[in-house]
Protein backbone atom coordinates (compact mmCIF):
# COMPACT_ATOMS: atom_id res chain seq x y z
CA UNK A 1 0.00 0.00 0.00
CA UNK A 2 1.19 3.78 -1.10
CA UNK A 3 -1.26 5.44 1.13
CA UNK A 4 -3.13 3.81 4.36
CA UNK A 5 -6.27 6.45 6.22
CA UNK A 6 -7.78 4.90 8.71
CA UNK A 7 -10.77 6.48 10.37
CA UNK A 8 -9.81 10.04 9.96
CA UNK A 9 -12.10 12.17 11.83
CA UNK A 10 -11.36 16.14 11.57
CA UNK A 11 -13.43 18.44 14.14
CA UNK A 12 -14.01 22.15 14.20
CA UNK A 13 -15.06 22.84 17.24
CA UNK A 14 -18.20 20.49 17.79
CA UNK A 15 -18.62 20.51 14.08
CA UNK A 16 -17.30 17.26 12.27
CA UNK A 17 -15.86 18.30 9.01
CA UNK A 18 -14.64 14.38 8.47
CA UNK A 19 -16.38 11.76 10.23
CA UNK A 20 -14.16 8.38 9.99
CA UNK A 21 -13.05 8.29 6.72
CA UNK A 22 -10.72 5.71 5.22
CA UNK A 23 -8.59 5.34 1.91
CA UNK A 24 -5.98 3.00 0.90
CA UNK A 25 -4.03 4.23 -2.16
CA UNK A 26 -2.27 1.21 -4.36
CA UNK A 27 1.08 1.72 -6.28
CA UNK A 28 0.31 4.23 -9.65
CA UNK A 29 -3.31 4.56 -8.83
CA UNK A 30 -5.64 7.57 -9.99
CA UNK A 31 -8.56 8.03 -7.84
CA UNK A 32 -11.19 10.87 -7.65
CA UNK A 33 -12.57 12.26 -4.14
CA UNK A 34 -15.75 13.76 -5.38
CA UNK A 35 -18.89 14.98 -3.02
CA UNK A 36 -21.21 17.91 -2.79
CA UNK A 37 -19.87 21.22 -1.49
CA UNK A 38 -19.25 21.11 2.29
CA UNK A 39 -18.94 17.30 2.20
CA UNK A 40 -15.66 17.30 3.89
CA UNK A 41 -13.52 16.11 0.72
CA UNK A 42 -11.69 19.21 1.02
CA UNK A 43 -10.72 18.50 4.45
CA UNK A 44 -10.13 15.36 4.38
CA UNK A 45 -7.78 15.96 1.28
CA UNK A 46 -5.89 18.57 3.71
CA UNK A 47 -5.23 16.16 6.57
CA UNK A 48 -3.78 13.85 4.10
CA UNK A 49 -1.01 16.76 2.43
CA UNK A 50 -0.49 17.95 6.42
CA UNK A 51 -2.22 20.57 5.92
CA UNK A 52 -4.39 19.74 9.01
CA UNK A 53 -3.55 17.51 11.58
CA UNK A 54 -6.81 14.87 11.94
CA UNK A 55 -8.54 14.67 15.16
CA UNK A 56 -8.49 10.99 15.45
CA UNK A 57 -6.97 8.23 12.95
CA UNK A 58 -3.63 7.94 11.71
CA UNK A 59 -2.38 8.26 8.21
CA UNK A 60 0.45 6.10 6.93
CA UNK A 61 2.64 6.71 3.41
CA UNK A 62 4.61 3.82 2.49
CA UNK A 63 4.43 2.03 6.02
CA UNK A 64 5.87 5.37 7.81
CA UNK A 65 3.07 7.13 10.03
CA UNK A 66 2.71 10.54 8.54
CA UNK A 67 -0.83 11.90 10.57
CA UNK A 68 1.33 14.47 12.76
CA UNK A 69 4.02 15.57 10.00
CA UNK A 70 3.66 19.42 8.67
CA UNK A 71 2.90 19.81 5.18
CA UNK A 72 6.68 20.40 4.66
CA UNK A 73 7.52 17.18 5.77
CA UNK A 74 4.88 15.25 3.76
CA UNK A 75 6.48 16.50 0.48
CA UNK A 76 10.12 16.00 1.70
CA UNK A 77 8.77 12.35 1.48
CA UNK A 78 7.16 12.43 -1.90
CA UNK A 79 3.54 13.61 -0.73
CA UNK A 80 3.06 17.20 -2.84
CA UNK A 81 -0.33 18.68 -3.06
CA UNK A 82 -1.99 21.90 -5.23
CA UNK A 83 -4.28 24.79 -4.09
CA UNK A 84 -7.69 24.86 -5.34
CA UNK A 85 -7.03 28.93 -5.36
CA UNK A 86 -3.56 28.69 -7.00
CA UNK A 87 -1.07 31.32 -4.89
CA UNK A 88 1.45 32.02 -7.28
CA UNK A 89 4.82 33.59 -5.93
CA UNK A 90 4.75 37.79 -6.88
CA UNK A 91 8.10 38.80 -8.11
CA UNK A 92 9.43 35.80 -9.30
CA UNK A 93 8.79 34.78 -12.82
CA UNK A 94 7.42 31.31 -14.00
CA UNK A 95 10.48 29.37 -14.25
CA UNK A 96 11.78 30.94 -10.69
CA UNK A 97 8.48 29.65 -8.99
CA UNK A 98 8.80 26.29 -10.40
CA UNK A 99 12.55 26.70 -9.45
CA UNK A 100 11.57 26.89 -5.80
CA UNK A 101 9.95 23.51 -5.65
CA UNK A 102 13.04 22.04 -7.69
CA UNK A 103 15.10 23.42 -4.86
CA UNK A 104 13.72 20.32 -2.59
CA UNK A 105 15.81 17.88 -4.12
CA UNK A 106 18.16 20.03 -6.05
CA UNK A 107 20.18 22.44 -3.96
CA UNK A 108 22.33 24.07 -6.61
CA UNK A 109 20.65 26.33 -8.55
CA UNK A 110 22.24 25.17 -11.98
CA UNK A 111 20.55 21.82 -11.10
CA UNK A 112 17.35 23.18 -9.78
CA UNK A 113 17.19 25.46 -13.28
CA UNK A 114 17.50 22.68 -15.26
CA UNK A 115 14.91 20.56 -13.35
CA UNK A 116 12.47 23.38 -13.37
CA UNK A 117 12.53 23.62 -17.56
CA UNK A 118 12.71 20.14 -17.74
CA UNK A 119 9.09 20.39 -15.72
CA UNK A 120 7.86 23.48 -18.06
CA UNK A 121 8.44 21.48 -20.89
CA UNK A 122 6.48 18.67 -19.78
CA UNK A 123 3.34 21.02 -18.44
CA UNK A 124 3.69 22.78 -21.72
CA UNK A 125 4.66 26.18 -19.60
CA UNK A 126 8.18 26.74 -21.48
CA UNK A 127 6.54 29.40 -23.81
CA UNK A 128 5.70 31.83 -20.22
CA UNK A 129 8.93 30.74 -18.78
CA UNK A 130 10.08 34.23 -18.78
CA UNK A 131 6.84 35.65 -17.96
CA UNK A 132 6.18 37.15 -14.38
CA UNK A 133 4.03 34.09 -12.65
CA UNK A 134 0.96 36.92 -11.56
CA UNK A 135 0.53 37.71 -15.33
CA UNK A 136 -0.48 34.35 -15.77
CA UNK A 137 -4.52 33.80 -15.85
CA UNK A 138 -6.62 31.28 -13.82
CA UNK A 139 -5.89 28.19 -16.27
CA UNK A 140 -2.05 28.88 -16.21
CA UNK A 141 -1.63 29.51 -12.29
CA UNK A 142 -3.19 26.23 -11.87
CA UNK A 143 -0.81 24.58 -14.26
CA UNK A 144 1.70 26.56 -12.77
CA UNK A 145 0.60 25.09 -8.88
CA UNK A 146 0.94 21.33 -10.89
CA UNK A 147 4.62 22.42 -12.27
CA UNK A 148 5.82 23.62 -8.98
CA UNK A 149 4.48 20.62 -7.16
CA UNK A 150 6.12 17.99 -10.05
CA UNK A 151 9.39 20.12 -9.68
CA UNK A 152 9.35 18.42 -6.09
CA UNK A 153 9.34 14.93 -7.78
CA UNK A 154 6.47 13.47 -5.29
CA UNK A 155 5.69 9.78 -5.38
CA UNK A 156 1.84 10.67 -4.79
CA UNK A 157 0.69 14.08 -6.27
CA UNK A 158 -2.67 15.62 -4.68
CA UNK A 159 -4.93 17.66 -6.70
CA UNK A 160 -7.26 20.13 -4.96
CA UNK A 161 -9.70 20.83 -7.88
CA UNK A 162 -6.95 21.44 -10.10
CA UNK A 163 -9.84 21.48 -13.25
CA UNK A 164 -12.56 23.71 -11.45
CA UNK A 165 -13.08 27.15 -12.85
CA UNK A 166 -11.73 26.14 -16.41
CA UNK A 167 -13.29 26.19 -19.93
CA UNK A 168 -13.64 23.13 -21.69
CA UNK A 169 -10.99 23.65 -23.99
CA UNK A 170 -8.63 24.62 -21.18
CA UNK A 171 -10.08 21.57 -19.19
CA UNK A 172 -9.35 18.64 -21.92
CA UNK A 173 -5.53 20.48 -21.83
CA UNK A 174 -5.48 20.13 -17.90
CA UNK A 175 -6.80 16.03 -18.32
CA UNK A 176 -4.35 15.50 -21.08
CA UNK A 177 -1.87 17.00 -17.96
CA UNK A 178 -3.16 14.61 -15.36
CA UNK A 179 -3.43 11.90 -17.81
CA UNK A 180 0.65 12.12 -18.39
CA UNK A 181 1.16 12.63 -14.94
CA UNK A 182 -0.13 9.51 -14.35
CA UNK A 183 1.71 7.91 -17.08
CA UNK A 184 4.53 8.80 -15.62
CA UNK A 185 4.04 6.49 -12.76
CA UNK A 186 2.91 9.08 -10.03
CA UNK A 187 -0.02 8.08 -8.02
CA UNK A 188 -2.84 10.95 -7.93
CA UNK A 189 -5.83 11.88 -6.09
CA UNK A 190 -8.04 14.12 -7.68
CA UNK A 191 -10.54 16.50 -5.61
CA UNK A 192 -13.39 17.32 -7.99
CA UNK A 193 -16.96 18.38 -8.08
CA UNK A 194 -17.48 18.01 -11.46
CA UNK A 195 -18.54 14.58 -12.59
CA UNK A 196 -17.25 14.49 -16.26
CA UNK A 197 -14.00 15.18 -15.29
CA UNK A 198 -14.03 12.05 -12.79
CA UNK A 199 -15.48 9.58 -15.00
CA UNK A 200 -12.50 10.59 -17.39
CA UNK A 201 -10.05 10.57 -15.63
CA UNK A 202 -10.19 7.81 -12.62
CA UNK A 203 -11.15 4.21 -12.55
CA UNK A 204 -11.91 4.42 -8.33
CA UNK A 205 -14.09 6.93 -6.94
CA UNK A 206 -14.59 7.86 -3.06
CA UNK A 207 -17.95 9.91 -2.62
CA UNK A 208 -18.09 12.13 0.12
CA UNK A 209 -21.23 12.85 1.96
CA UNK A 210 -21.50 14.85 5.79
CA UNK A 211 -17.69 14.17 6.47
CA UNK A 212 -18.48 10.04 5.52
CA UNK A 213 -17.27 8.06 2.58
CA UNK A 214 -20.85 7.27 1.26
CA UNK A 215 -20.07 5.17 -1.40
CA UNK A 216 -16.75 3.74 -3.25
CA UNK A 217 -16.35 2.23 -6.75
CA UNK A 218 -15.88 2.62 -10.48
CA UNK A 219 -16.87 5.98 -11.87
CA UNK A 220 -20.24 4.37 -13.35
CA UNK A 221 -21.52 2.69 -10.56
CA UNK A 222 -21.24 4.96 -7.90
CA UNK A 223 -23.14 7.49 -9.72
CA UNK A 224 -25.67 4.72 -10.14
CA UNK A 225 -25.93 4.59 -6.14
CA UNK A 226 -29.23 5.88 -4.84
CA UNK A 227 -26.99 7.07 -1.95
CA UNK A 228 -25.06 8.95 -4.12
CA UNK A 229 -27.95 10.29 -6.06
CA UNK A 230 -29.82 11.63 -3.36
CA UNK A 231 -26.53 13.44 -1.50
CA UNK A 232 -24.94 14.80 -4.48
CA UNK A 233 -26.95 14.96 -7.45
CA UNK A 234 -30.38 15.37 -5.72
CA UNK A 235 -29.27 18.42 -3.71
CA UNK A 236 -27.86 20.00 -6.20
CA UNK A 237 -30.99 19.71 -8.61
CA UNK A 238 -33.11 21.34 -6.02
CA UNK A 239 -31.33 23.83 -6.51
CA UNK A 240 -30.01 24.73 -2.88
CA UNK A 241 -27.41 27.14 -2.34
CA UNK A 242 -24.07 26.54 -2.62
CA UNK A 243 -22.72 25.83 1.19
CA UNK A 244 -19.93 27.97 2.02
CA UNK A 245 -18.38 25.56 4.50
CA UNK A 246 -15.91 23.53 2.00
CA UNK A 247 -13.97 26.53 1.27
CA UNK A 248 -13.15 27.71 4.13
CA UNK A 249 -11.64 24.40 5.87
CA UNK A 250 -8.23 25.44 6.23
CA UNK B 1 15.12 47.50 -18.57
CA UNK B 2 15.84 45.62 -15.65
CA UNK B 3 19.31 45.41 -16.76
CA UNK B 4 19.82 49.52 -16.96
CA UNK B 5 18.57 49.67 -13.51
CA UNK B 6 21.17 47.28 -12.60
CA UNK B 7 23.50 49.61 -14.14
CA UNK B 8 22.51 52.71 -12.67
CA UNK B 9 22.23 51.04 -9.22
CA UNK B 10 25.74 50.00 -10.02
CA UNK B 11 26.61 53.71 -11.09
CA UNK B 12 25.25 54.96 -7.70
CA UNK B 13 27.92 52.62 -5.66
CA UNK B 14 30.57 53.23 -7.62
CA UNK B 15 29.64 57.19 -7.01
CA UNK B 16 28.86 56.88 -3.37
CA UNK B 17 32.54 54.96 -2.93
CA UNK B 18 34.34 58.09 -3.96
CA UNK B 19 31.46 61.22 -3.30
CA UNK B 20 33.03 61.97 0.03
CA UNK B 21 36.54 62.56 -1.30
CA UNK B 22 35.11 64.85 -3.86
CA UNK B 23 33.92 67.50 -0.95
CA UNK B 24 36.06 68.66 1.64
CA UNK B 25 33.05 70.11 3.79
CA UNK B 26 33.09 68.15 6.87
CA UNK B 27 29.63 68.30 7.39
CA UNK B 28 28.44 66.94 3.98
CA UNK B 29 31.25 64.24 4.72
CA UNK B 30 29.41 63.10 7.86
CA UNK B 31 26.21 63.06 5.87
CA UNK B 32 27.89 60.83 3.46
CA UNK B 33 28.76 58.55 6.65
CA UNK B 34 25.58 58.52 8.16
CA UNK B 35 24.25 57.33 4.69
CA UNK B 36 26.43 54.37 4.29
CA UNK B 37 25.33 53.74 8.27
CA UNK B 38 21.60 53.97 7.59
CA UNK B 39 21.73 51.79 4.15
CA UNK B 40 23.77 48.86 6.29
CA UNK B 41 20.66 48.71 8.82
CA UNK B 42 18.22 48.91 5.91
CA UNK B 43 19.84 46.24 3.98
CA UNK B 44 19.88 44.01 7.00
CA UNK B 45 16.31 44.84 7.47
CA UNK B 46 15.63 44.45 4.15
CA UNK B 47 16.52 40.21 4.56
CA UNK B 48 14.04 39.62 6.43
CA UNK B 49 11.17 42.33 6.19
CA UNK B 50 12.19 42.38 2.08
CA UNK B 51 13.18 39.37 0.86
CA UNK B 52 10.90 37.17 3.45
CA UNK B 53 8.11 39.68 3.73
CA UNK B 54 7.94 39.78 7.72
CA UNK B 55 7.35 43.09 8.23
CA UNK B 56 9.44 44.01 11.48
CA UNK B 57 8.94 47.13 12.99
CA UNK B 58 11.38 46.03 16.22
CA UNK B 59 14.54 46.07 14.45
CA UNK B 60 15.58 49.37 17.05
CA UNK B 61 16.28 46.11 19.48
CA UNK B 62 19.07 44.91 17.48
CA UNK B 63 20.05 48.39 16.80
CA UNK B 64 19.94 49.34 20.22
CA UNK B 65 21.79 45.90 21.91
CA UNK B 66 24.93 46.76 19.27
CA UNK B 67 24.81 50.32 20.22
CA UNK B 68 24.60 49.35 24.02
CA UNK B 69 27.20 46.52 23.83
CA UNK B 70 29.59 49.03 22.16
CA UNK B 71 29.38 51.46 25.20
CA UNK B 72 29.40 48.54 27.51
CA UNK B 73 32.50 47.29 26.88
CA UNK B 74 33.97 50.94 27.23
CA UNK B 75 32.03 51.99 30.14
CA UNK B 76 32.31 48.99 32.36
CA UNK B 77 35.65 46.88 30.66
CA UNK B 78 37.34 49.51 29.29
CA UNK B 79 37.45 48.25 25.74
CA UNK B 80 37.73 49.84 23.04
CA UNK B 81 33.71 50.26 21.58
CA UNK B 82 34.44 48.27 18.93
CA UNK B 83 34.97 45.43 20.86
CA UNK B 84 31.58 45.50 21.89
CA UNK B 85 30.92 44.47 18.54
CA UNK B 86 30.88 40.98 18.68
CA UNK B 87 28.99 40.80 22.14
CA UNK B 88 25.95 42.60 20.48
CA UNK B 89 26.05 40.58 17.36
CA UNK B 90 26.24 37.48 19.78
CA UNK B 91 23.19 39.00 21.63
CA UNK B 92 21.74 39.30 18.36
CA UNK B 93 21.44 35.73 17.98
CA UNK B 94 20.47 35.07 21.31
CA UNK B 95 17.60 37.75 20.82
CA UNK B 96 16.72 36.27 17.47
CA UNK B 97 16.65 32.43 18.53
CA UNK B 98 14.53 33.55 21.85
CA UNK B 99 11.58 36.17 19.55
CA UNK B 100 11.70 34.64 16.27
CA UNK B 101 10.54 31.00 16.87
CA UNK B 102 7.30 32.50 19.12
CA UNK B 103 6.26 35.56 16.79
CA UNK B 104 7.06 33.69 13.13
CA UNK B 105 3.75 32.33 14.46
CA UNK B 106 1.85 35.49 13.71
CA UNK B 107 1.51 36.92 10.15
CA UNK B 108 1.32 39.62 8.84
CA UNK B 109 0.23 42.48 10.57
CA UNK B 110 0.35 40.33 13.44
CA UNK B 111 3.75 39.69 13.16
CA UNK B 112 4.32 43.33 12.57
CA UNK B 113 2.60 44.27 15.68
CA UNK B 114 4.45 41.80 18.41
CA UNK B 115 7.66 43.77 16.44
CA UNK B 116 6.77 47.04 18.17
CA UNK B 117 5.50 45.72 21.54
CA UNK B 118 9.23 44.08 22.16
CA UNK B 119 10.97 47.39 20.76
CA UNK B 120 8.72 49.07 23.13
CA UNK B 121 9.23 46.93 25.71
CA UNK B 122 12.71 46.94 25.47
CA UNK B 123 13.08 50.80 25.25
CA UNK B 124 11.06 50.87 28.41
CA UNK B 125 12.92 48.29 30.38
CA UNK B 126 16.44 49.82 29.09
CA UNK B 127 15.51 53.33 30.11
CA UNK B 128 14.63 52.06 33.66
CA UNK B 129 18.28 49.99 34.02
CA UNK B 130 20.88 51.90 35.67
CA UNK B 131 23.29 49.80 35.34
CA UNK B 132 23.15 50.51 31.71
CA UNK B 133 22.88 54.28 31.92
CA UNK B 134 19.10 54.90 32.33
CA UNK B 135 17.26 57.07 30.53
CA UNK B 136 20.25 59.10 30.17
CA UNK B 137 22.31 56.67 27.89
CA UNK B 138 26.34 55.72 27.90
CA UNK B 139 29.02 57.81 26.43
CA UNK B 140 32.21 56.62 24.69
CA UNK B 141 35.81 57.87 25.02
CA UNK B 142 36.21 61.17 24.99
CA UNK B 143 39.68 61.16 23.86
CA UNK B 144 41.13 58.36 21.76
CA UNK B 145 43.39 56.47 24.10
CA UNK B 146 44.39 54.20 21.31
CA UNK B 147 43.45 53.66 17.63
CA UNK B 148 41.17 51.43 18.35
CA UNK B 149 38.88 53.36 20.29
CA UNK B 150 38.06 54.78 16.23
CA UNK B 151 37.69 57.93 17.41
CA UNK B 152 38.33 60.36 14.56
CA UNK B 153 38.20 63.74 13.91
CA UNK B 154 37.53 63.56 9.89
CA UNK B 155 34.04 61.51 8.71
CA UNK B 156 36.20 60.09 6.73
CA UNK B 157 37.68 57.31 8.29
CA UNK B 158 33.97 55.88 9.55
CA UNK B 159 32.48 56.21 5.49
CA UNK B 160 35.30 53.87 4.85
CA UNK B 161 34.65 51.40 7.45
CA UNK B 162 31.16 51.68 7.17
CA UNK B 163 31.21 51.47 3.25
CA UNK B 164 33.61 47.84 3.39
CA UNK B 165 30.94 46.86 6.28
CA UNK B 166 27.89 47.95 3.75
CA UNK B 167 30.02 45.64 0.93
CA UNK B 168 30.38 42.91 2.90
CA UNK B 169 26.39 42.50 3.84
CA UNK B 170 24.96 43.57 -0.24
CA UNK B 171 27.48 40.64 -1.62
CA UNK B 172 26.28 38.67 1.20
CA UNK B 173 22.61 39.36 0.02
CA UNK B 174 22.91 38.62 -3.63
CA UNK B 175 24.63 35.58 -3.36
CA UNK B 176 21.91 34.69 -0.87
CA UNK B 177 19.59 36.06 -3.54
CA UNK B 178 20.68 33.73 -6.29
CA UNK B 179 20.61 30.69 -3.96
CA UNK B 180 17.91 28.32 -2.42
CA UNK B 181 17.81 30.80 0.43
CA UNK B 182 17.00 33.61 -1.50
CA UNK B 183 14.17 31.97 -3.51
CA UNK B 184 12.85 29.92 -0.17
CA UNK B 185 12.85 33.63 0.90
CA UNK B 186 10.80 35.41 -2.02
CA UNK B 187 8.53 32.45 -1.84
CA UNK B 188 7.80 32.61 2.10
CA UNK B 189 6.69 36.08 1.52
CA UNK B 190 4.49 35.92 -0.84
CA UNK B 191 2.79 32.66 0.32
CA UNK B 192 3.42 30.29 3.71
CA UNK B 193 1.21 27.71 2.98
CA UNK B 194 2.30 27.48 -0.64
CA UNK B 195 6.14 27.61 -0.14
CA UNK B 196 5.32 24.89 2.77
CA UNK B 197 3.35 22.95 0.45
CA UNK B 198 6.86 22.93 -2.05
CA UNK B 199 9.11 21.70 1.23
CA UNK B 200 10.31 24.81 2.30
CA UNK B 201 11.04 24.69 5.91
CA UNK B 202 9.12 28.17 6.28
CA UNK B 203 10.03 28.77 10.34
CA UNK B 204 13.87 27.13 9.75
CA UNK B 205 15.07 29.98 6.91
CA UNK B 206 13.05 32.71 8.69
CA UNK B 207 15.02 32.12 11.36
CA UNK B 208 18.17 32.14 9.46
CA UNK B 209 17.24 35.57 7.79
CA UNK B 210 16.78 37.12 11.32
CA UNK B 211 19.89 35.60 12.72
CA UNK B 212 21.13 37.49 9.53
CA UNK B 213 19.55 40.74 9.74
CA UNK B 214 19.67 40.98 13.67
CA UNK B 215 23.03 40.75 13.68
CA UNK B 216 23.90 43.30 10.90
CA UNK B 217 21.63 45.33 12.92
CA UNK B 218 23.20 45.31 15.89
CA UNK B 219 26.98 45.61 14.34
CA UNK B 220 25.30 48.96 12.57
CA UNK B 221 24.53 49.32 15.91
CA UNK B 222 27.50 49.30 17.47
CA UNK B 223 29.10 51.51 14.49
CA UNK B 224 27.24 54.18 15.52
CA UNK B 225 27.73 54.17 18.93
CA UNK B 226 31.33 54.04 17.86
CA UNK B 227 31.12 57.11 15.41
CA UNK B 228 28.75 59.29 17.66
CA UNK B 229 30.25 58.32 20.91
CA UNK B 230 26.99 58.19 22.61
CA UNK B 231 23.63 56.43 23.29
CA UNK B 232 20.60 56.52 24.82
CA UNK B 233 17.50 54.69 24.85
CA UNK B 234 15.31 56.69 22.05
CA UNK B 235 18.74 56.89 19.67
CA UNK B 236 19.30 53.29 20.71
CA UNK B 237 15.77 51.77 21.16
CA UNK B 238 13.51 53.84 20.18
CA UNK B 239 10.62 53.22 17.09
CA UNK B 240 12.02 55.61 14.73
CA UNK B 241 14.92 53.94 14.73
CA UNK B 242 12.89 51.06 13.34
CA UNK B 243 11.17 53.09 11.07
CA UNK B 244 13.70 54.44 9.13
CA UNK B 245 15.10 51.43 8.08
CA UNK B 246 11.66 50.34 7.14
CA UNK B 247 10.92 53.86 5.64
CA UNK B 248 14.06 53.42 3.75
CA UNK B 249 13.80 49.98 2.46
CA UNK B 250 10.20 50.68 1.24
CA UNK B 251 10.83 53.72 -0.52
CA UNK B 252 13.90 52.37 -2.74
CA UNK B 253 12.26 48.75 -2.59
CA UNK B 254 11.65 46.36 -0.17
CA UNK B 255 13.52 43.04 -1.25
CA UNK B 256 15.67 44.25 -3.51
CA UNK B 257 19.50 44.28 -3.53
CA UNK B 258 19.84 48.14 -3.54
CA UNK B 259 16.95 49.25 -2.83
CA UNK B 260 17.86 50.31 0.90
CA UNK B 261 21.05 51.78 -0.01
CA UNK B 262 18.90 54.08 -2.77
CA UNK B 263 16.69 54.40 0.07
CA UNK B 264 18.77 56.11 2.20
CA UNK B 265 20.64 57.95 -0.34
CA UNK B 266 17.62 59.62 -0.80
CA UNK B 267 16.32 60.22 2.92
CA UNK B 268 19.36 60.60 4.96
CA UNK B 269 20.68 63.99 3.30
CA UNK B 270 16.46 64.75 3.61
CA UNK B 271 17.01 64.64 7.27
CA UNK B 272 20.02 65.97 8.06
CA UNK B 273 19.51 69.26 5.73
CA UNK B 274 15.82 69.91 7.79
CA UNK B 275 17.80 69.13 11.03
CA UNK B 276 20.70 71.46 9.99
CA UNK B 277 18.53 74.08 8.92
CA UNK B 278 15.61 74.11 10.80
CA UNK B 279 17.75 73.51 14.04
CA UNK B 280 16.82 71.20 17.22
CA UNK B 281 13.48 72.78 17.07
CA UNK B 282 13.07 71.10 13.12
CA UNK B 283 13.80 67.53 14.25
CA UNK B 284 10.31 66.32 13.47
CA UNK B 285 10.12 67.92 9.90
CA UNK B 286 12.17 65.28 8.35
CA UNK B 287 9.39 62.90 9.90
CA UNK B 288 6.68 64.78 8.07
CA UNK B 289 8.49 63.80 5.21
CA UNK B 290 8.36 60.42 5.73
CA UNK B 291 4.27 59.99 6.32
CA UNK B 292 4.26 61.77 3.39
CA UNK B 293 6.66 59.39 1.41
CA UNK B 294 4.77 56.61 3.21
CA UNK B 295 1.42 57.32 1.99
CA UNK B 296 2.93 57.90 -1.53
CA UNK B 297 4.39 54.85 -1.56
CA UNK B 298 1.27 52.97 -0.22
CA UNK B 299 -0.55 54.80 -2.83
CA UNK B 300 1.58 54.44 -6.01
CA UNK B 301 3.92 52.34 -5.85
CA UNK B 302 4.38 49.59 -3.28
CA UNK B 303 7.62 47.75 -4.63
CA UNK B 304 9.27 51.11 -4.03
CA UNK B 305 11.36 52.85 -6.48
CA UNK B 306 13.16 49.74 -7.77
CA UNK B 307 9.25 48.76 -9.32
CA UNK B 308 8.34 52.61 -9.78
CA UNK B 309 11.10 53.23 -11.97
CA UNK B 310 10.74 50.44 -14.40
CA UNK B 311 7.42 50.84 -14.95
CA UNK B 312 8.02 54.53 -16.01
CA UNK B 313 10.74 53.68 -18.49
CA UNK B 314 8.14 50.85 -19.95
CA UNK B 315 5.14 53.54 -20.44
CA UNK B 316 7.93 55.71 -22.11
CA UNK B 317 9.15 53.04 -24.84
CA UNK B 318 5.11 52.45 -24.81
CA UNK B 319 4.47 56.14 -26.03
CA UNK B 320 7.81 56.23 -27.92
CA UNK B 321 6.65 53.05 -30.16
Amino acid sequence: MLLEARGIVKMFGSFRAVDGADLTLAENELIGLIGPNGAGKSTFFNCLAGEARPTQGTIRFRGEDVTSLSSAAHTRLGLARTFQVPVVFEGMSVRENVMVGAFLRHPARRRAEEKADEVLEFTGLAAQAEMRATALGTAGRKRLGIARALATEPILLLLDEALAGLTSVEMEGAIALVERIHARGITIVVVEHIMEVIHRLSRRVLVFNQGRVIAEGAPADVTRDPAVIEAYLGRRAQGRPKSRGESHAP
Amino acid sequence: MRFSLRRALIAIALLLAIAPVLTQDAFYQRIAALVVLAAISASAWNVIGGYAGQVSFGHSVYFGIGGYAALLAFTKLGLPPIAGAPLGILASFVLSAIVGLPSFRLRGHYFSMATIAIAALAELLVTNWGYVGGAIGLMGPATPRSPADLLFRSPLPYYAIFLVVLAALLILTWRMERSRMGFYLRAIGSGEPAAESLGVPVRRYKLYALFISGAFTALAGSLYAVMIGFIDPDSGFGILVSVNMVVMAALGGAGTLFGPLVGAIILVPLEETTNAMLGGGGTGAAYVAYGVIIMLIARFSPGGLAQFVPRIAARKTERAA
